[in-house]
């Protein structure tokens, strides 16, 4: 519970008791190494926050999957579109590694919001940080040529580089596994 | 308040009540807090590099997001009357826009700056579930536009949006059309007839 005391700690809005109110209304769920977490089609009844292990976000676009997140220690994850606005999810998670997540189910987090304008300035500012981050997202793919985004993605995620599978890392870079093989290179300098 | 601006406030007070109940006392405390911006057509609101300081809802007019690669304008938004644009990531995180936001017609904005806005959270907390609800429907919404961008042919693209918002071939430049829905001018031109067969 700690690590995402000092997750939630970072919006600077709840106070220690606060936090603990929210923290009894999350559920502890293990899953093993390639375990599905979120089926697409279904609803998604959970935003997850990553206690152990790696889960990855994709959606499958013809043959190919897309990746759109890497989510490890530290992270939310959930289906979150499908999360919040109850529609059936166009996104699967799946575990890389055996994981432990805290899960916070929408029920609760109607409670939660009922608590009063607190809890409501945290979803929103939690909100905000995925919207950011789904917009900065887009404009690297947007504005970043294939070699720019492996090596700034490999410069700031040097941990993960080591635990996600090279196929996954091209996918969420969108890049083929080829490219991302020769790219390699530009590593050792 | 002018009649106009008094109209362009009821909008406003309209397109709250889709997430909460709020009265209009309560809706009234908000009106001091929001400046209204009139704009010529291609003004520029937005430059990249410059902090991001407000957070529009067109009351009236065309706006545009769009940044630009290797010379290249990608169109990123179009938004019309009752729609939100801002540079998401400047105006929230406080670091420099990498977009532009220019109007394509002579638009009114209902504005907040970003410093207004943290005085209403602070004043009236009761306005959180207000913003929350607010930002989580431009989340999903941003979603719903990047899956069909993204799973949709290049004709069906075409032909979801042009039903969808069967005004736009009027207002918009057909090649920021085009560059909004990822499709080639000359594909784009080629797709017109989808329209008239129909």
């Amino acid at each position: 519970m700690e690590g995402l005391y000092d997750y939630i700690k970072q919006f600077a809005v709840l106070d220690r008791q606060e936090f603990d109110l929210l923290a009894q209304m999350l559920e502890v769920k293990r899953f093993d190494k390639k375990a599905v977490v979120t089926q697409s089609g279904e609803i998604e009844n959970y935003l997850y926050f990553v206690s152990s292990g790696l889960v990855r976000k994709y959606f499958v676009y013809g043959k190919k999957e897309i990746i759109t997140q890497l989510a490890c220690e530290q992270d939310l994850v959930s289906s979150s579109v499908s999360f919040l606005s109850r529609k059936p999810s166009s996104y699967i998670l799946e575990t890389l590694e055996p994981s432990l997540l805290l899960g916070l189910s929408f029920d609760n987090m109607e409670k939660i919001y009922q608590m009063g304008p607190r809890m409501n300035r945290l979803g929103r500012l939690i909100i905000i940080d995925w919207l950011v981050q789904k917009e900065a997202w887009e404009h690297e793919r947007i504005k970043q040529n294939p070699r720019e985004r492996f090596v700034n993605f490999i410069r700031q995620n040097s941990e993960l580089v080591q635990r996600v599978p090279q196929k996954h890392l091209a996918s969420y870079l969108n890049m083929k596994p080829e490219t991302f093989s020769r790219y390699k290179h530009l590593l050792s300098k | 308040m002018t009649g106009l601006v008094k109209t362009y406030f009821n909008h406003l007070h309209q397109y709250f009540l889709q997430f909460v109940p709020l009265s209009k006392e309560a809706f009234e405390k908000l009106v001091p807090y929001f400046v209204i911006r009139e704009l010529d057509k291609k003004t520029i609101i937005v430059h990249p590099g410059e902090v991001d300081d407000y957070f529009n809802i067109i009351a009236k007019g065309l706006v545009r997001k769009y940044m630009v690669v290797n010379k290249k304008e990608i169109t990123i938004q179009l938004a019309t009357e009752g729609h939100m644009i801002h540079s998401e990531i400047s105006f929230n995180t406080r670091v420099p826009s990498d977009c532009f936001i220019e109007t394509i017609e002579p638009s009114v904005l209902i504005s907040m700056s970003y410093e207004n806005l943290q005085k209403v959270y602070a004043t009236f907390p009761e306005f959180e579930k207000l913003g929350r609800l607010v930002i989580t429907d431009m989340f999903i919404r941003k979603d719903i536009r990047d899956m069909t961008q993204l799973k949709n042919s290049t004709r069906e693209r075409f032909v979801t949006y042009m039903k969808k918002h069967p005004d736009m071939l009027q207002r918009v430049p057909q090649k920021y059309l085009a560059s909004y829905l990822n499709i080639k001018p000359e594909t784009f031109s080629r797709l017109k007839h989808l329209l008239r067969s129909k």
